[in-house]
């Protein structure tokens, strides 16, 4: 049973569900540690998704789809930071609403420009090629899962070295994470909070632009309504069990993926697809109820605000 | 009469209403939308002209006023938990699992339609209330921030009635996933206005009316209200605010789950899996609110016009080849546009906090105008 349960299979689907998820936490980690709350990372996944799928059928080549699906991100990521930021307005009501407008926008754009209800597929879209990487590739089980992927893979697997070295050793991660936790003291020494939290919040744009690239031309190739499913509340509990340290927020993108790829190995064997629907989500709450020690940062954050 | 006009003082709240931050955001989403329009191909003028249309004539008026009923019942749940400074985002799951279990009671219980109809009413509100109460008691014993729990258990709650409708309450004389339909007596009659509109529009209007009495006039209006302006005066002023968030919780989880019902029983006739959710009216009810600021009144006004934008994008679909999501955009913009607080250039001098109280002061003025 564990033995037909666990197998390479398993693992290939699970590191394809946990790259989005993983890409959009660890956009969402830079911006709590720039102390900006960010709840849009699904709508922002949406809208990379649909734009990568457009730039991919455009161009016919997904190269052209990642670089829309970022533009899009990055795009609504501008509309956040300009309300939140610039404008001093609420992170909570500004990211609710700008993921039912990703979700309103998506919808409406595709039976304007595609022609289509539902779902859009075309020959012309060209999904992201897998590239072997010499020597790694080879290694026996985890050298064609881990090292025969996608650019977005990539991206996401080296972000997590790369952003701890970016935020723990060098000087602008240190005034970034400075920024979040004492803005009026980084003000005082000459480092802008507007700026930081700007880009902050444009990063997680693109990281969830990309997240939606990848889940639109990496996991299918075709754009479906609402494709994200979720996927992006599912990153920011994992930005917040993983407290915004990128390990941990590597952790429980795993955790979750996992779960995700468990769901689609037991509907094969037989189990209704709404039990299986579920499991992320119930394994994302019953982490929340083991780890809950950790976020009451985040709740002082969502009950005072008001 | 002179007199009375002056008292009211009308040039003053026209000129209030006029530059207020909200009626801007309204124009500036029609605005916007003309552009989104005219950039995807479409005919913006023709298009919004069939929106209106579609919203008012032939059998608009009473799409409007049905589909109002929903919006308004949601974003009064959202408004309860929202001025009390609960952030419930659970309403999609309280409404879908309360719309079964209202369900279930109405196909199964034996009996007359006035008995039948109300207990389909109170078990779908119990069932709600029990949904939205486990977010609270994650907040308020394990310290699980609401914002996030009540969101995932909409997903939990999605595949649970879609399991519970597609095999133990499946009807398996069709092929959909779907309960059986809700024998006639079972039914939320119909009233003789407009053709036939739902007598759950009076319920709704009733419950706006209570709301607004008890958020003005009563010692719990008054004590939700402070702990949403300042939980931590709330608690030093003695009020318990974890019981009060469980509380808040379960009025909102309640109203969710007898519209959930009232939307089987009074319209659908039957659950069919994931239905309930296509529209999106829970997170309708949710941008209503918002644009209210969570005054019952104003929420009807919002809820009616936030209505007539869909019923009237279905025209739009059907006659100017205009997908009627473009309703779903102008509502987030609106919201996007009032949380920016994007309003005429009125000088710099103007602080923050002070244009914030203006937002709802002057919402209100909307409403009496």
């Amino acid at each position: 049973m564990f033995s037909q349960l666990f197998d390479s299979a398993l693992l290939d689907s699970a590191v394809r569900a946990m790259i989005p998820i993983l890409l959009a936490a660890l956009g969402g980690m830079i911006c709590e540690r720039a102390g900006v709350f960010q709840i849009a990372l699904e709508g922002m996944m949406l809208a990379g998704a649909f734009a990568a799928v457009g730039g991919s059928y455009l161009g016919e080549s997904w190269v052209l789809g990642v670089v829309f699906g970022i533009v899009a991100g990055v795009g609504i990521s501008l509309l956040l930071a300009f309300g939140t930021v610039s404008r001093r307005g609420d992170a909570i009501v500004l990211g609710i609403a700008i993921n039912l407008f990703a979700f309103g926008i998506t919808g409406f754009l595709l039976p304007q420009i595609f022609g289509v209800r539902g779902v859009f597929q075309h020959a012309r879209i060209d999904g992201l090629d897998r590239l072997a990487i010499p020597g790694l590739s080879e290694i026996p089980v985890i050298g064609p899962v881990l090292f025969t992927n996608t650019v977005t893979a990539y991206a996401a697997f080296l972000l997590v070295p790369g952003l701890w070295f970016f935020l723990f050793r060098t000087p602008i991660g240190l005034r970034l994470r400075g920024v979040g936790e004492r803005p009026v003291a980084a003000e005082t020494l000459g480092v802008s909070p507007t700026k930081y939290r700007y880009w902050a919040v444009i990063a997680s744009g693109a990281l969830s632009g990309l997240a939606g690239a990848q889940l639109a031309l990496g996991n299918v190739v075709q754009f479906a309504e609402n494709m994200s499913s979720g996927r992006g509340w599912v990153a920011v509990v994992a930005v917040m069990l993983g407290r915004a340290h990128p390990v941990g927020v590597l952790g429980a993108s795993v955790l979750f993926a996992f779960a995700e790829a468990l769901g689609f190995r037991l509907q094969g064997n037989g189990l209704p697809v709404q039990v299986t629907d579920a499991l992320p989500f119930v394994v994302t709450l019953i982490a929340l109820v083991v780890a809950r020690k950790r976020f009451a940062r985040l709740l002082d954050l969502t009950t005072a605000a008001g | 009469m002179a007199e009375f006009v002056d008292r009211l003082d009308l040039k003053r709240r026209l000129a209030a209403a006029a530059s207020s931050p909200v009626v801007f955001s309204i124009f500036f989403a029609f605005a916007l939308g003309v552009v989104i329009v005219a950039v995807t191909g479409g005919d913006p003028w023709n298009a919004y002209g069939e929106m209106f249309t579609g919203a008012v004539a032939g059998s608009g008026l009473r799409n409007t006023l049905a589909r109002a009923i929903p919006i308004i019942g949601m974003a009064l749940a959202v408004s309860v938990a929202f001025r009390s400074g609960v952030i419930n985002l659970g309403g999609e799951g309280q409404m879908v699992f309360g719309g079964l279990a209202g369900t279930v009671v109405a196909i199964y219980t034996p009996g007359p339609g006035f008995l039948v109809v109300p207990l389909a009413l109170i078990a779908g509100a119990v069932a709600g209330a029990f949904w939205a109460l486990l977010p609270a008691l994650g907040q308020t014993r394990l310290r699980l921030p609401i914002l996030i729990t009540s969101l995932l258990l909409n997903y939990v709650a999605r595949a649970i009635t879609g399991y519970l409708v597609r095999f133990p309450l499946a009807d398996v004389s069709v092929t959909l996933a779907t309960t059986k339909q809700v024998p006639e007596t079972a039914r939320m009659p119909k009233m003789p206005i407009f053709g036939g509109v739902s007598l759950s529009l009076v319920l709704v209007v009733l419950l706006v009316a209570v709301a607004a009495v008890v958020y003005r006039r009563s010692v719990v209006g008054y004590e939700t209200r402070m702990a949403g302006l300042n939980g931590r005066f709330a608690r030093y002023g003695g009020i318990d605010v974890e019981r009060q968030t469980v509380g808040v919780m379960a009025v909102a989880g309640a109203i969710g789950g007898a519209v959930g019902t009232h939307l089987i029983i009074g319209d659908a006739l039957r659950f069919i899996e994931g239905e309930l959710v296509l529209g999106g009216l829970a997170w309708t009810g949710l941008l209503v609110s918002l644009l209210a600021a969570n005054r019952p009144v104003l929420i009807l006004l919002a809820g009616l016009l936030f209505s007539g934008l869909q019923i009237g994008g279905l025209g739009m679909q059907r006659n100017a080849n205009v997908s009627w999501r473009l309703a779903q955009v102008l509502q987030a913009v609106v919201i996007i546009a009032v949380a920016s607080r994007l309003t005429v250039w009125r000088g710099k001098r103007r602080e923050a906090a002070d244009v914030e109280a203006e937002v709802t002061a002057e919402a209100a003025h909307v409403g009496e105008v």
